[in-house]
């Protein structure tokens, strides 16, 4: 039966890539003569060469049949459901039919799948018949008594079906304390609630004909009935035990609810040409929303609801705990220390950073009394502050350790990198020769996984025993450098040569400063800066060496995973690395986008370039940053494969959603685990309501 | 335009001038200097993956004493592909790089498909509460992946049960299909998460579509499904074809739904989880890591150059649009 199953599918496997071969080749199958032929023989060859694929290797043929079977069962669910309610307008009794069959298998499905009945193949099948029969004399019989006694009839003797089913099941458990029953369905009926629930369920039905559709002369038969049955339903089946009643009860409850239910729809007239294009209609809008919104409802919302609930209750979700989950995550010192503080005021990082900004709001301050505004932030003392703060809060977050602490980190240090890195990077390269190689290039790594991404960082950072050659490239570098800095011959060269460097640059900054091109001249002067200052540390002494006890030179490697807290840092550039690409692209395509006329009006207005670009070009990518700043702080929030491959959260390393992982799926521990999902939840929710926000005002 | 101005007119400067003497050469040479920056970054972007490439292609002995950049031709071997591809407790990538592709093609088919018609419905067909529906949709995109992991593995190890409030009756919505550790639950939880970000995709498209061709569809006489199947559909390729490289490349290189779903038993472990546990064992099979790491890269590097254009569309329809 499998063997059959699985060939046949091999088969339309083969038959579909054939296909699609041959309409690739070019329209073959339009063709004519020679190139139909040759797409057929091209269409056959790929067809059979897949079709030995598939059965030559186990895995892919188990792909292929997935995907296949897929694709097949989604459209034929589609279209079917499409082709059906196509029925409604022209063939009014086959729709009844099939949509009465439909309802009574999915009844019958739903009581199977919790083992409510035996026999559930022979009943499901024999309840499909049923409807379906019920379904059509619906459809085609008109005499009012006459369709109350179908749709009645037709109820009840599903009713009957589903309680004969009921007598017998039992699931039963032979356990040494005993013999356990499960699942019993039987219902003890309580015939006073039933009667309270049954007036209950007609009253609102009569409140409910009065309130809709009285006005379009309708009978409230119906209605009455219909919720009349809603509410014996809910009697008969929900408010008593079930599993300690007689068969007799459980035949009672069922047929009422199948004979209500049926005379219900009996009781509604066969509607006429209108009602059945506009059911069609409206039918048309679920069929192409529900799909998605199933597969929201149960991979997102539910479990998001459900997290939310398990993150109150203990480790395997039986006992409520309140929010001891939550405390433990605010207490422990493993996720909230701040027992560092004052370190923030003993790092040099601080200092140079406050001292930067410090700096830039003094300029930004003096700049703007000439221009008489309280304070004007150009570009040079606003990135001259944004810096100096960028600064003081690494130190800060060096100092303040924790899981907590250390998603922020990453949050403020990616997101910013990155924008500012990808930001630089589509301004270079726009205009650029060879603009989409080097682009291409960048973004490439946007394409490798997280944890491929990590490996090859990982051979990047390695260390190896000091005695022995550095094989990792930064390491290799360091103590390279160390050797140069302190051999004095290379050391002299080295000095000269970046030195030399260095005033060739500042040579053109002074030459394009005369030329008038301001950015120019200020772009050189700052990419002096690092060579003056790379000189200067050569020669003090910079790199990977120290001196042994007999004066000999020995590597001195920089452990750049294990050493806290900057080993925070050194992962946060793998993101770097792979999302710089993902927002140079955007942050290009918007450069692009900018009218050319405003660049045009601001240059005939005598604005400088680096006015051009801060004045115009930035204001009108704004919105565009926006998006991807928020874009970011999400996907950066949930980072985990990095630290996962990495560290697996050892040095100090730990966030938030390595840390759920780990209690959750080693641990076992659903409800901390829950609890730590719940607050990366708390965290993002500013973006959503941003996200929500943006996509109101674009609706207008 | 820019802040640094004149990497269009790189040379210009110095090749142009016929009178330019040696200072105004340099100083057109240097004037690129955007260009040589950029290039810089270029290079050091690159540096990782080259390295990483280089490596596999060298001897274990060689990986372990010299750094990449140490070309020698002595130390060419293939034996590392051979040997991480081969069945055995240091290989098993090629039964991996087939579970990828296992996990990541339904993963990529199914949602095109579901979000592909819902997307249509909020473009063009009028119901109640659609604009209030579309935007609860989309907003569930910032929701992370971690809140609905724990519940998602229980419904797919147990079943769904839901208790009804008030009346404390359980039953069954989903049967325990015993989904975990299987394919299918990777490919069920890749399309809910899909789903918010293909809908917005798509439905930002199929949205822009001129109005006149669906009016003179609907006079005559076609319904929503044939105006779907015959004119979207076919319009729409393009942002199909975006939508699926990126959901491509995020299935095949995901790491956290497939290790969550597939659980210990790591029989369908995709190319990521299997380079993640070589990783663990650090030492023994240090030198396959690197083949195995360019291997798993292999498949999304070229999808993504082959059809960077696309891709590109996409990310930009996706976030700049919006």
């Amino acid at each position: 039966m499998t063997a059959i199953f699985n060939w046949t599918v091999n088969l339309l496997t083969a038959a579909l890539v054939a296909a699609g071969v041959a309409y690739l080749v070019n329209g073959g199958l339009r063709g004519r003569g020679p190139r139909r032929i040759a797409a057929a023989v091209l269409g056959l060859a790929a067809g059979g060469a897949a079709l030995w694929g598939v059965a030559a290797v186990e895995k892919l043929e188990s792909t292929a049949r997935g995907i296949v079977v897929s694709i097949l069962l989604s459209g034929l669910l589609f279209i079917g459901a499409n082709k059906l309610f196509d029925l409604a307008p022209t063939r009014w009794a086959l729709f009844r039919a099939l949509i009465g069959g439909g309802g009574a298998l999915a009844v019958f499905l739903l009581l199977w799948g919790n083992r409510a009945i035996d026999q559930p193949v022979l009943r499901t099948f024999i309840a499909a018949l049923i409807g379906a029969a019920g379904g059509y004399l619906l459809g085609v019989e008109k005499g009012k008594w006459r369709r109350l006694l179908i749709g009645a009839g037709a109820g009840a003797a599903l009713g009957v079906l589903a309680a004969t089913g009921m007598r017998s099941v039992i699931l039963r458990f032979e356990l040494e304390e005993g013999i356990f029953d499960l699942w019993p369905v039987l219902p003890n009926l309580n015939f006073g609630v039933l009667i309270i629930t049954t007036a209950l369920g007609a009253a609102a039905g009569y409140l409910g004909y009065l309130w809709r559709s009285r006005r379009k002369g309708k009978t409230p038969a119906a209605s009455i009935v219909g919720w009349a049955t809603v509410g014996f339903f809910i009697g008969a089946w929900g408010m008593p035990t079930l599993g300690t009643g007689q068969w007799w009860e459980a035949l009672l409850a069922a047929v009422g609810t199948g004979l209500g239910a049926g005379a219900a729809l009996g009781l509604k007239p066969v509607p006429d040409a209108n009602e059945r294009s506009r059911l069609e209609a409206s039918s048309r809008s679920y069929i192409f929303v529900i799909p998605a919104l199933l597969f929201i409802g149960g991979t997102l919302i539910y479990p998001t609801l459900r997290t939310l609930f398990l993150s109150f209750y203990d480790t395997r979700g039986e006992e409520p705990v309140g929010f001891a989950n939550y405390s433990s995550i605010f207490t422990s010192a493993n996720s909230f220390d701040v027992s560092g503080w004052a370190g923030i005021f003993g790092s040099r990082l601080f200092w140079a950073g406050a001292a930067i900004a410090a700096l830039g709001t003094v300029v930004a301050v003096i700049m703007g009394r000439r221009s008489g505004y309280k304070a004007s932030f150009g570009p040079g003392a606003g990135g001259a502050t944004v810096l100096g703060l960028f600064l003081v809060c690494m130190a800060a977050f060096a100092a303040l350790r924790g899981t907590l602490f250390n998603n922020m980190w990453w949050v403020l240090t990616v997101t910013l990198v990155t924008t500012a890195a990808g930001l630089a990077i589509a301004v270079l390269a726009d205009r650029a020769k060879n603009e989409s190689l080097a682009k291409s290039l960048i973004f490439m790594p946007m394409a490798i996984s997280f944890v491929g991404a990590g490996i090859i960082w990982r051979f990047m950072y390695l260390a190896r025993d000091p005695s022995r050659e550095q094989t990792g490239f930064l390491n290799a570098l360091w103590v390279g450098l160390g050797r140069i800095s302190s051999n004095p011959a290379a050391r002299l060269i080295t000095v000269i040569i970046v030195s030399a460097l260095a005033l060739l640059l500042v040579w053109l900054a002074l030459r394009s400063w005369r030329a008038g091109e301001r950015a120019i001249a200020s772009g050189a002067a700052v990419c002096a800066l690092p060579f003056l200052w790379f000189a200067f540390a050569v020669m003090r002494g910079i790199g990977g060496v120290t001196e042994g006890p007999g004066g000999e030179l020995l590597a001195d490697t920089v452990l750049f995973v294990q050493e806290t807290p900057f080993n925070n840092m050194w992962l946060m550039l793998v993101l770097i690395w792979i999302q710089t690409g993902f927002t140079m692209v955007i942050f290009s395509a918007a450069i692009k986008a900018v009218p050319a006329e405003l660049i045009e009006a601001a240059r005939v207005d005598g604005a400088t370039e680096s006015q051009t670009f801060w004045r115009v070009t930035v204001p009108q990518i704004a919105p565009t940053i926006g998006v991807v700043v928020t874009t970011l702080i999400v996907l950066v929030m949930k980072v985990f494969d990095i630290v996962k491959v990495m560290t697996n959260g050892n040095f100090d390393t730990q966030v938030i959603a390595n840390e759920m992982w780990q209690r959750a799926f080693t641990e076992l521990n659903f409800g901390l685990g829950s609890a730590l999902a719940v607050v990366l939840f708390v965290a993002v929710l500013p973006i959503l309501y941003l996200n929500i926000r943006r996509m109101q005002k674009a609706a207008g | 335009m820019t802040a640094l101005p004149g990497t269009g007119t790189a040379g210009a400067g110095g090749g142009g001038g016929p009178g330019g003497g040696l200072g105004k050469r340099i100083y057109g040479f240097l004037r690129s200097i955007p260009t040589w920056v950029l290039w810089l970054l270029v290079v050091l972007w690159t540096i990782p993956t080259l390295g990483l490439f280089i490596n596999s292609f060298r001897t274990r002995n060689a990986q372990r004493t010299t750094g990449w950049w140490n070309l020698r031709l002595d130390d060419f071997t293939l034996d590392n592909y051979a040997d991480i591809l081969a069945a055995g407790a240091q290989g098993g990538m090629w039964r991996a790089l087939l579970s990828s592709l296992a996990i990541a093609l339904p993963a990529t088919v199914i949602p095109i498909a579901i979000a592909a018609f819902a997307a249509y419905a909020f473009a063009w067909i009028d119901f109640k509460g659609r604009e209030w529906l579309f935007i609860a949709t989309v907003s569930l995109l910032a929701i992370p992946t971690q809140m609905s992991l724990i519940p998602l593995l229980r419904l797919y190890t147990g079943g769904g049960q839901f208790t009804i409030p008030f009346l404390d009756k359980t039953i069954t919505l989903f049967p325990d299909l015993d989904l975990a550790g299987g394919v299918a639950s990777v490919w069920l939880t890749h399309t809910g998460f899909a789903l918010p970000f293909a809908i917005f995709l798509l439905h930002n498209y199929i949205s822009s579509l001129p109005k006149d061709i669906f009016e003179s569809a609907v006079i005559d006489g076609a319904d929503h499904f044939k105006v779907f199947w015959r004119l979207v559909l076919p319009l729409s390729v393009p942002v199909l074809a975006a939508f699926a490289i990126f959901q491509f490349l995020w299935t095949y290189n995901d790491y956290l739904i497939a290790v969550t779903m597939l659980g210990a038993v790591g029989e369908n472990y995709p190319a990521t989880a299997r380079i993640a546990s070589l990783s663990g064992e650090f030492g023994q099979a240090e030198h396959l890591l690197t083949a195995g790491a360019f291997l798993s890269a292999v498949l999304p590097i070229a999808v993504f150059f082959g059809l960077q254009r696309y891709f590109v569309t996409g990310i930009l329809a996706g976030s700049v649009k919006g």
